[in-house]
């Protein structure tokens, strides 16, 4: 931040932990929202923080005694890539989770987790429960609530995955609904490497290596 | 929080044409950054949430929604449609509909039946109409003039099949508790949309 010229706005805000962050980005409720350092945020990419855990209305008096942090919504991890006009937002699990009496549980909202070096292609919506750590999501890709990715997933473009899928490590999924369609080759995990891609985004991008 | 240049946290401006005339019922949330413009009047009846950066449009004609529906970010209700010719009112959409992130309805006698969940990323054609309790899952397409029948679920690409489930009362249940939780969330601010 400090070496900003004055007087000249840039296209990025760059935090000390590395994250580049668009101006032109919707970040909403941005308390909730953990950025685990060198993630890549485009411009009219939208997180949906304030769709946070809420204490159960029942215990609301002792909730404020809670860890800070205990109700954020998005965790990030480190060299993500969000593209343009991508959303990710948290699902709420009222639907699910309830105590015996039928009340919904003290988690309204359950956090949407993204591992390390996760890319999310443009016009992509988010709404899964969990991904793991190197995954490409595709262009104009609908990921359905609660839906679980695990590591080292390419989910091809314009896939819609449905609610509540598993989709295994090593996999290829593609198809509206989804289905697994072939496998990540042996020896093709470096190509989830972002690290490259961050360099080349911020305000002052490198060219890409060949 | 406690240093003082920490910087101001704000969405961004959005765009936005003439302030349409609006018309709330009671315990409406609606986001600050929700977008309704337009010149002719946008109905919300009472215990509606409209999510931040939904957009409706009554510009091509009036706008209803109906009674707890929920309209979530980015979608686009009474976006303009290829032909011209207006309708004699743009959408309606009736109780208990679910629009979900990124939907676009077509304004022109476009209705929505009661209890429809529309998916991410729909597109409803001008004049469409939905029967009662549909489902459009995630990316279909609605064509212009289309009616659905009721309990019509559309999947993977256009097919079609019917919902026995009997899931109405539940569904409507549950969605009167998800309202209830995203009044708690979601700050809303209906006296900026009124003059």
């Amino acid at each position: 931040m400090s070496r900003k010229p004055a007087g000249v706005r840039t296209e990025y805000i760059e935090t000390e932990t590395g994250n580049k962050v668009a101006r032109k980005a919707n970040l909403v409720g941005t308390q909730h929202i953990m950025l685990g350092g060198k993630t890549v945020i485009m411009a009219d990419a939208m997180i949906r923080g304030d769709l946070a855990r809420t204490a159960p209305t029942s215990s609301s008096s002792s909730s404020s005694g809670t860890a800070p942090g205990s109700n954020t919504a998005v965790f990030i991890g480190r060299y993500c890539f969000l593209s343009k006009g991508c959303c990710l937002r948290p699902r709420d699990a009222s639907t699910r989770a309830r105590h015996a009496d039928d009340t919904p549980s003290a988690f309204t909202y359950m956090p949407l987790r993204l591992g390390d070096h996760v890319f999310v292609g443009e016009s992509a919506i988010v709404q899964a429960a969990a991904i793991g750590s190197h995954v490409h999501v595709g262009k104009n890709v609908v990921i359905g609530e609660f839906a679980i990715i695990k590591d080292f997933v390419r989910v091809l473009d314009d896939t819609v995955i449905p609610a509540n899928m598993v989709i295994p490590s090593f996999t290829v999924v593609a198809g509206q609904p989804a289905r697994i369609v072939g496998e990540v080759p042996e020896g093709g995990h470096e190509a989830f490497e972002l690290r490259e891609l961050y360099r080349t985004v911020g305000n002052n991008p490198q060219p890409a290596s060949v | 929080m406690s240093s003082s240049n920490k910087r101001q946290s704000v969405l961004p401006k959005v765009p936005s044409g003439p302030k349409a005339p609006v018309n709330f019922g009671s315990h409406v949330t609606i986001a600050d950054s929700a977008i309704l413009t337009g010149s002719h009047t946008i109905n919300i009846s009472s215990e509606s949430v409209i999510h931040p950066r939904a957009r409706l449009e009554s510009t091509y004609g009036r706008i209803t929604i109906g009674r707890r529906c929920i309209v979530h970010e980015r979608t686009h209700v009474g976006a303009p449609s290829s032909d011209d010719k207006r309708g004699d009112f743009g959408v309606l959409t009736e109780d208990y509909v679910v629009v979900e992130v990124g939907s676009i309805i077509e304004s022109g006698n476009t209705t929505i039946g009661e209890g429809c969940h529309i998916g991410p990323r729909v597109t409803i054609g001008k004049g469409a109409k939905l029967g009662k309790h549909c489902t459009i899952t995630a990316k279909s397409i609605i064509q212009p003039g289309e009616v659905v029948p009721d309990y019509t679920v559309v999947y993977s690409n256009g097919l079609r099949r019917t919902d026995k489930r009997g899931l109405e009362i539940l569904k409507a249940k549950a969605q009167a508790r998800q309202i209830e939780i995203l009044r708690r969330l979601i700050s809303s601010n209906p006296a900026k949309f009124k003059d």
